[in-house]
């Protein structure tokens, strides 16, 4: 279903590298884009994977790749570029047990910090994170749509999971945002590859092969594209490409509340795990507890308007997804202050409803 | 009009070494576009790291993209593959990388000449890396002194353009920088409809002349001692491009089999949570895909997640499966309601990963008789599968023995998607499906209508 939003969002161009669980997705991208006047295209490693596709989003296309940790750890220097250059590229990076090779068939959310802390100087990685098949087709939507829009690289952070899960999905109640386009640039003299206005900041784009120069460049630069040391125009662009996704943070927030006004417990989940917490927060009601859940989708910029929202007038947060260390807990807990802030980890294995209402149980006991 | 005014800057001053290559070598391209008369907007300069990296500056009417170290040619092969899908079939992109850059860009000129793709690669082999201080490379000749090989080089240096042949290149040259024939031959490898590799052989004069006896007129002297050939090593223009590939396979639209959604009342009232465990390569876990697409035919919903070890073809192959009648959110199996295991594989599986410890008195466990161990609790019906169905019909004449026994699937929901399989293969779907329900009939331990039942 990732692969089938991706192509519903205008995706035209995939190189892959088959790793478990993201092979199926490259088999669907190369028997379906060639249909979609696509072309998809086996790469010889996933760092040639990346730099085919930023080399094809910057002839024009929408382009993307899917991997699993241990490819993705080789893809960030092309990350980086994509980020560095402002070229839109999505990248699915469908999880699995780390560190290393690690569990090839078995699920896993421990790529939370792997993937979004890839980037020199902390830039921030917009990262999208479905729990459903569903979610997969819908997320893979707006992840190319705001890598289009903001022009950098989007990450769909899905897991074995989520990815290799055979599902039922109603085609008829997909959700399917409108298609966003590159901003692109209009034929004139003075057209600067790397200059761009309030408050979009994201600069027009021009197309290598296009009737404007294009001028492109992973070194640090100057608005025009100019390799440039000790500029203060250097630094305006490096601060630009932060703050033009910080200043669509709010618009970008996707999440799926199910609040309750008198609970003073929240508990927060995301991907795969999310579904457990669901169903459990349904026991735990059925058992008259008072409790209120938050789904977060946009896992990243953090969504601080929801989180706000969601917090406000909780004492108890709990945060449940399948990793060791409790990688987007950390990230959370910054904007939680106040809060009694608690993890519910596992991993090896899928975290039950249970094992959920358990551990909320002990804590509220 | 002047090379100088439309390709290289009459303006620009060349940032290189007195006496470097490189200076030569932007001199030569610049005027290899004039004499092909490409327009400048359909070439794409891609620039690699180190000294050779800066000349896409010097050309400020040509698409330039500054690159990784490495990488240029994956990046050009992306933007080339894209002018196809584009249609334009204009883009020439041309990439300048150095010799430390093709070698730990290695794969992707491997596999750009491989794929036969409209890209012109020259690579700067000034045997060493100039830009971080005079380093040997892959590309060194033996003997060569170098900031890192103070004794001279003892590696043997790769001879790139034989290892591209293998790859298929069907354009290789191999030049002098000082030589009279590149700019000739750079137009020619542009020109090239495919692959083109131009490795010219350069000097650094800020560090390659620092160590070693060599000047630009003894370069090729050394790459024919170390059996390295000079000139246009290979030019095969019977292979078929990239393009001509690419125009071929333009695939038509393929029709999504649909599952019908049959209007029949579930008798389903709850979930139910399947198990199924065999072997690998016994059509475990496509016999589950044919309960679920069952169940989805008959207006359930469903969930399928399967298991195997890494190898695919061997061990254990199991499915977990949620049946509902709503949707489902947990896909894991807190505590199956069924479990089928119709290999020993599979039972050794089900005590390793915790299933048989989560089952329950009312478990339903439906076993191959061949399996001998005992379950801790459940309700256990034994039926010969593999001997009376087949060993890669077992799991679907299990799942048959249970719909048997709980009828929860109506049979046209069955009809109508066994009616979307290939001939044979449904032939032999329906004959597991017989055996299995004759099994149920004939006997195997008694079990209540309610077990495999969640309230």
């Amino acid at each position: 279903m990732l692969a089938e939003g991706a192509l519903a969002a205008g995706c035209r161009f995939f190189a892959g590298y088959p790793i478990t669980p993201a092979s199926e997705i490259y088999e669907v991208m190369m028997r379906e884009l060639p249909a979609h006047g696509g072309l998809a295209l086996s790469a010889p490693d996933e760092i040639s994977s990346l730099c085919y596709c930023v080399g094809a989003s910057l002839r024009g296309l929408k382009a993307m790749t899917a991997t699993s940790g241990p490819g993705w750890a080789l893809m960030i220097e092309t990350a980086q570029y994509a980020l560095m250059t402002e070229t839109a590229v999505v990248i699915a990076l469908v999880q699995r047990l780390g560190p290393s090779t690690g569990g090839a068939t078995q699920g896993a959310q421990g790529d939370i910090w792997l993937a979004e802390f890839s980037i020199s100087g902390g830039y921030i990685l917009p990262v999208f994170s479905p729990s459903n098949a569903k979610e997969s087709f819908e997320l893979a939507v707006h992840a190319f749509n705001w890598s289009e829009r903001l022009r950098t690289p989007v990450l769909l952070l899905s897991d074995k999971e989520v990815g290799m899960t055979t599902e039922v999905v109603d085609e008829a109640a997909l959700q399917v945002p409108e298609l966003v386009n590159r901003p692109m640039a209009a034929a004139k003299a003075d057209y600067f590859p790397y200059a761009a206005k309030e408050p979009e900041n994201v600069p027009a784009f021009a197309a290598v092969g296009g009737e404007i120069k294009a001028t492109v460049t992973g070194s640090a630069h100057d608005q025009q594209g100019r390799l440039r040391k000790n500029s203060p125009q250097v630094v305006e662009v490096l601060e630009r490409l932060e703050r033009k996704i910080e200043a669509h943070a709010d618009e970008m927030a996707m999440v799926r509340p199910d609040l309750d006004p008198d609970a003073r417990c929240l508990l927060i989940s995301y991907g795969v795990t999310a579904r457990a917490a669901r169903q459990a927060v349904g026991e735990l009601r059925g058992q008259g507890k008072r409790i209120s859940f938050l789904q977060i989708q946009s896992l990243f910029p953090i969504p601080r308007k929801w989180l706000d929202w969601a917090v406000a007038g909780m004492e108890t947060v709990f945060v449940a997804e399948e990793n060791l260390t409790g990688q987007y807990r950390a990230a959370l807990t910054p904007h939680l202050s106040g809060k009694r802030v608690y993890g519910i980890n596992k991993i090896g294995a899928l975290i039950s409803p249970g094992e959920i209402a358990r551990a909320v149980q002990g804590v509220l006991a | 009009m002047t090379p100088e005014t439309l390709y290289l800057s009459n303006k620009a001053e060349l940032p290189y070494c007195r006496g470097c290559g490189h200076s030569l070598v932007v001199r030569q391209l610049s005027s290899a576009l004039e004499r092909l008369g490409l327009p400048p907007r359909s070439i794409v300069l891609t620039t690699d790291i180190g000294c050779v990296g800066l000349a896409d500056s010097l050309f400020p009417y040509l698409h330039t993209v500054h690159t990784t170290h490495g990488r240029s040619t994956a990046f050009a092969t992306g933007m080339a593959l894209a002018d196809l899908v584009q249609d334009s079939q204009g883009l020439k992109p041309v990439v300048m990388i150095g010799d430390g850059g093709a070698m730990i860009g290695l794969l992707h000129l491997v596999h750009a000449a491989q794929l036969n793709i409209d890209i012109t690669v020259l690579i700067h082999n000034n045997f060493l890396f100039g830009m971080t201080g005079g380093q040997h490379s892959a590309l060194s000749p033996l003997n060569w002194v170098s900031a890192t090989t103070p004794d001279g080089n003892s590696t043997p240096p790769l001879d790139l353009l034989a290892l591209l042949r293998t790859a298929h290149a069907t354009f290789l040259a191999r030049r002098s920088a000082t030589s009279p024939e590149l700019g000739t031959t750079i137009a020619d490898a542009i020109n090239y409809p495919g692959f083109a590799a131009v490795e010219i052989v350069e000097l650094c004069t800020a560090y390659g002349t620092r160590w070693n006896q060599v000047t630009g007129v003894s370069l090729e002297g050394i790459i024919v001692q170390q059996g390295q050939a000079i000139g246009e090593v290979e030019r095969e223009i019977e292979r078929p491009t990239f393009r001509d590939l690419y125009r071929h396979e333009m695939a038509s639209p393929r029709p999504k089999p649909a599952i019908p959604r049959l209007n029949i009342p579930t008798i389903l009232a709850g979930e139910v949570r399947v198990v199924i465990a065999g072997t690998a390569g016994e059509r475990v876990q496509s016999a589950a895909a044919l309960l679920c697409r069952s169940a989805l035919a008959a207006g359930l919903y469903c969930t399928q997640k399967n298991d195997n070890p890494v190898t695919q073809g061997s061990g254990f192959s199991l499915s977990e499966i949620c049946l509902s009648p709503k949707p489902i959110e947990y896909t894991g199996m807190e505590s199956p309601d069924v479990v089928m295991v119709v290999s020993e594989d599979g039972w050794k599986e089900l005590e390793a990963n915790g299933t048989m410890a989560a089952c329950r008195e009312k478990t339903l466990l439906l076993l191959d008789s061949a399996i001998a161990a005992d379950p801790p609790r459940g309700q256990v019906i034994r039926l010969p599968l593999r001997r009376e169905a087949h060993p890669k019909r077992a799991a679907l004449a299990a799942i048959a023995a249970w719909l048997e026994k709980n009828p929860l699937l109506p049979s046209e929901a069955w009809d109508a998607v066994l009616a979307l399989e290939p001939p044979e293969r449904r032939a032999e779907s329906i004959a597991a499906l017989e055996a299995g329900r004759r099994l149920a009939g004939a006997g195997g331990a008694s079990d209540s209508r309610e077990a495999g039942h969640r309230e």
